[in-house]
């Protein structure tokens, strides 16, 4: 029963989400089938609050011990504890005090600490993506080297250095994106889309189960 | 009872393409017909990292992507999933610390059935502790700051990604190098590929995620609907070349039919 009641429910709800995008039931504006899609959905947003509420009290949990037990970076622990808590706080106030000072500072957390911080993160990818071209455009190998040879033509075709040396670079760079790359992009895409179609198609039907945990 | 505009053809081809894939799978469930999955090199390199990490004596660390369970890229963290059941396995096996990472909250109480079970069917549920399995965060670049904070502070010695990724599938890949992990990918998002293959060991590209559960497992149904899974791709190849020479002589008629 363990492994049936889960697999006969993702059957139903995957039928009728599918069904969703092609059959009407019923004469109203809105389909039988299409309301009960819109019911599901609400429900995922309620089992939704309940995981991140799992998940919550496993990082308080996780970084609570890091903090007693004082383990290396214990301080991060706590940092991330007292924002937890503050965020929380200052968040369910605000949202019962619209237009007060504590929603302001609410809004001024998310553009003045959390938006810079992502941003920061983001910026990072310009320096890894430097040192992850370097390793990937090494001669290794015959691959390596077509490899080498592409980015570069790409890269002086798209850059304007790369026409004041010879017109004919961003041409050849055009014909390189259009013509190869995408000819392999909608291979892969496709690919990936039977794919995706089959897994979910496994899932629905219970052969695969991985997701329920424990051995086959 | 109505079919919406537009969407007789979508429903026809959903509809086949199920057939196929159950037919597939009843012929290869009764033995009279084996599908071959060739050879595929990111997945067996699998046992190889953890194996490393084992004699480097540091964790393996999996993530299953950012993706979401109710989104359109769930498939993506359904085949990350399975790919986690074997690798739980093998550090059950070899008595490897394993971390998992989890960015959607939804997909945490997945995350750590699968573990803990795993753990379990091994005969080592000692092994499953609290932060083995490890939400961060649900912001997306909070999660990459956890990921690469962990693989700092804990070496980790085999960094394995399955599943949707956005714009920090590139964090995680340079991190993991600048601590010398060994690294397998694996995603059928377009734009990350190429980060993917240019900064992993091994790279598992598009429909290789989906079949990972499939070639890890050998299992008959499964392999059977990675065949069915060839004989769609082979009709879509088809269907393609035919539209090519139909438009090409002039005639809409494939095309009219993709719309109705």
């Amino acid at each position: 029963m363990r492994r049936e009641v889960p697999i006969v429910i993702t059957f139903v709800v995957g039928i009728i989400m599918l069904l969703t995008n092609f059959i009407k039931i019923g004469a109203g504006e809105v389909g039988l089938i299409q309301q009960w899609s819109s019911e599901l959905s609400n429900w995922v947003i309620i089992v939704a609050a309940f995981a991140v509420g799992l998940a919550s009290v496993n990082l308080m949990k996780i970084h609570s011990n890091n903090i007693t037990r004082q383990r290396p970076g214990w301080v991060n622990s706590l940092i991330l504890v007292g924002s937890l808590i503050a965020f929380a706080i200052i968040g369910t106030i605000a949202r019962l005090n619209p237009g007060t000072a504590t929603a302001e500072l609410n809004q001024n957390l998310f553009d003045y600490v959390m938006s810079p911080l992502g941003a920061a993160m983001f910026a990072i990818l310009c320096f890894y993506i430097a040192s992850a071209s370097y390793r990937a455009f090494r001669m290794r190998s015959a691959e390596a080297t077509v490899l080498l040879i592409a980015a570069v033509l790409v890269m002086l075709g798209r850059a304007p250095i790369g026409e004041l040396m010879w017109n004919q670079f961003p041409g050849i760079a055009k014909w390189l994106l259009d013509i190869p790359n995408t000819a392999g992009q909608r291979a892969i895409m496709i690919g990936a889309a039977i794919g995706g179609f089959a897994t979910s198609l496994r899932i629905l039907l219970g052969i695969e189960r991985g997701h329920l945990g424990g051995a086959e | 009872m109505t079919f919406l505009t537009g969407t007789y053809f979508l429903f026809a081809t959903t509809l086949v393409m199920a057939i196929i894939t159950v037919v597939a799978v009843n012929l290869s469930k009764s033995g009279a017909w084996t599908p071959n999955i060739r050879r595929i090199a990111g997945l067996d390199s699998i046992e190889e990292a953890v194996g490393r990490a084992t004699e480097m004596g540091n964790p393996v660390h999996f993530t299953p992507g950012l993706g979401d369970v109710t989104a359109e890229v769930a498939p993506q963290t359904f085949a990350g999933l399975e790919v986690l059941g074997f690798v739980t396995e093998l550090t059950a096996k070899y008595n490897t610390e394993l971390i998992v990472t989890i960015r959607i909250p939804n997909v945490f109480p997945i995350a750590q059935e699968i573990v803990r079970q795993g753990y379990i069917a091994a005969g080592k549920p000692d092994m499953f502790k609290e932060d083995t399995v490890r939400f961060l965060s649900s912001e997306q670049f909070a999660y990459a700051a956890g990921v690469m904070g962990i693989f700092h502070r804990q070496k980790v010695a085999a960094n394995i990604m399955m599943g949707a990724f956005w714009a920090e599938s590139l964090l995680f890949a340079e991190a993991g190098a600048q601590v010398g992990a060994i690294q397998v990918a694996g995603t059928a998002a377009m734009a990350q590929i190429p980060f993917f293959v240019a900064a992993c060991d091994y790279t598992l590209i598009g429909e290789e995620l989906y079949a990972g559960g499939a070639y890890l497992s050998q299992d008959k149904v499964k392999l059977g609907s990675i065949g069915g899974q060839d004989i769609i791709k082979g009709i879509t190849m088809a269907l393609i070349l035919a539209g090519s020479l139909m438009a090409t002589a002039g005639s809409q008629m494939l095309v009219d039919l993709l719309k109705k």
